[in-house]
């Protein structure tokens, strides 16, 4: 489980990106963490991993305090950031030298995510594309076994058919004893993968829920005409009229669109706030 | 399990820290052990035997593990193997000590008995190429000698290695990019401040003055004399006790620190 308390975090003293940030993320779940560039989404899970130090407030990361960045806690827990460093070294020369400081760590499972993720190369490492060089490390990732699995923007560099792969992937290798904590920009990437969406802007939590209670507080559709009554969190002009994101108050059932919900919660927050609250 | 020290984590990190850029360990070693030998070689030519083994020691003691304790700690060019290196299951103090074992330690250890075989090899060939039926054999003989690995001077280059090594195991950590180059600045800014303001003040004090250096001496000219102001010998032993132990083992564990509270 992570707990965040209180957290205030600020590159510059005076300037606060996270001001008493309050949020909790429990085990067996797919978290999918959603924000405008700048956000701060880079900057939450540095705090989760601890590379970044809060300048206030408390964080728990399965009862460990990540600023210690104790070998026990960056066991159960692997973060990939948005650029990744591998070495000059081949796939095999890599898995010897890292994946010791894992002990969970499986060999098996690694060869059979690099062959789902297309990754065959027996030269050194370094000389893959960037889409390779990360789909390679999220192979490693997932053969570590962690207990708490960062992602930073995992689908950048990636093309369509690897983003595919790599949804499937991390479908197929979660488990109940599990976070996973995908932070992006392209909400797309997430579709079908996330079960709980968290929505940062200003450094503020403006969202924090399960798709199932999403689709149950809001619904999603298209209409041809604007409802005068109900709270309209957004609207967007289509070609059979308005695709709008509205108050379910009718529990009418609406697959969540990501993009849509970005949308209505960064525009509306006051209104977001007033609905998930009830 | 421990969290602060584990010899089996560590000797994983040890190899991994070798063995993940071999070209910045093994190979920038043998490199430093090559031109190490080259400069005694050339410099034994030009300058004679004493100068070749004062050069070579200095260069290749300092210069080496100068270079190597950049390399240790230096990571942080880059997010990405700046978040893998901080992020890695091994504890501070594991990573802080593997920097110093490399750089302060091993590569030292490696460089003295290599200087040493060189040194030993070289001085026998003088030795062996003289001509024991000479009237100046034995003068000839005594004038090259093995470089005093005890001497005064060595001893000098030993307390520079830990302050400059020092230096740069923590100017690694403060300097992101391009480490080495911003440390021999601030190095060479730092030197030739102290020496600077030394000089002010020994000129302010004494006037017409020949040279000072830091926390050792005065020489001041006296017409056509030159007399030297020393220490009294308890304060000279503070000040080089502080130099030679005190301030490297500050900066050695300011890396430390450094590291610890490194955010990334």
């Amino acid at each position: 489980m992570i707990e965040v308390q209180n957290l205030s975090f600020g590159y510059k003293k005076r300037k606060l990106l996270y001001k008493n940030l309050n949020l909790k993320l429990e085990t067996g779940s797919i978290y999918g963490l959603l924000g405008k560039n700048g956000a701060g989404k880079s900057t939450l899970l540095k705090n989760f991993i601890g590379l970044l130090f809060p300048k206030g407030g408390n964080i728990s990361v399965n009862g460990y305090t990540p600023k210690k960045r104790w070998p026990a806690f960056l066991e159960t827990i692997y973060f990939i950031p948005e650029e990744v460093y591998v070495p000059a070294l081949t796939i095999e020369g890599y898995k010897k030298l890292f994946a010791p400081f894992y002990p969970l760590f499986n060999e098996e499972q690694f060869h059979s995510y690099l062959e789902q993720l297309d990754v065959h190369d027996k030269g050194k490492l370094n000389t893959l594309s960037f889409g390779q060089q990360k789909k390679f490390i999220i192979a490693f990732a997932l053969a570590c076994n962690t207990r708490v699995l960062l992602l930073d923007e995992p689908t950048n560099g990636l093309d369509i058919p690897s983003k595919i792969k790599f949804r499937k992937l991390i479908a197929s290798v979660f488990t109940d004893d599990k976070i996973i904590f995908i932070s992006t920009h392209q909400i797309r990437d997430l579709d079908n993968l996330i079960d709980r969406v968290i929505i940062v802007d200003n450094g503020e939590l403006l969202l924090n829920a399960s798709i199932h209670e999403i689709s149950g507080k809001l619904c999603f559709k298209s209409v041809k005409e604007l409802p005068e009554t109900g709270k309209v969190l957004y609207a967007e002009d289509s070609l059979k009229g308005h695709t709008i994101v509205i108050e379910n108050t009718e529990k009418e059932d609406s697959k969540v669109n990501l993009e849509h919900l970005f949308n209505s919660i960064t525009e509306n927050p006051e209104m977001a706030k007033s609905i998930f609250q009830n | 399990m421990n969290n602060t020290f584990n010899i089996k984590r560590f000797g994983r990190l040890l190899k991994k820290t070798l063995l993940e850029r071999p070209m910045h360990t093994f190979g920038f070693a043998g490199l430093v052990l090559v031109i190490s030998l080259l400069l005694y070689f050339i410099i034994k030519i030009f300058a004679g035997y004493g100068m070749a083994q004062r050069i070579t020691f200095f260069v290749g003691l300092i210069g080496g593990s100068f270079f190597l304790a950049s390399f240790v700690f230096g990571y942080f060019s880059s997010n990405a193997s700046g978040s893998s290196f901080l992020t890695l299951p091994a504890s501070t103090f594991e990573k802080w000590f593997c920097g110093i074992l490399i750089a302060g330690i091993l590569y030292p250890l490696l460089f003295l008995l290599f200087f040493k075989g060189i040194d030993s090899s070289f001085v026998l060939l003088y030795h062996n190429s003289l001509d024991r039926a000479s009237p100046f054999y034995k003068k000839e003989y005594e004038s090259v000698y093995l470089f005093d690995l005890d001497g005064f001077i060595a001893m000098n280059v030993y307390a520079l290695f830990f302050i400059y090594v020092g230096a740069m195991l923590v100017g690694s950590l403060y300097f992101n990019k391009t480490a080495v180059i911003k440390v021999s600045l601030t190095l060479a800014i730092l030197i030739i401040f102290i020496l600077g303001l030394n000089w002010l003040m020994a000129f302010g004090l004494f006037g017409s003055i020949e040279d000072a250096a830091p926390f050792n001496h005065v020489a001041i000219r006296i017409g056509k004399e030159i007399g030297s102001l020393e220490l009294p010998p308890a304060a000279g032993k503070i000040f080089k006790y502080a130099i030679i132990y005190i301030y490297p083992a500050i900066i050695w564990f300011l890396s430390f620190t450094r590291l610890r509270e490194k955010e990334f």
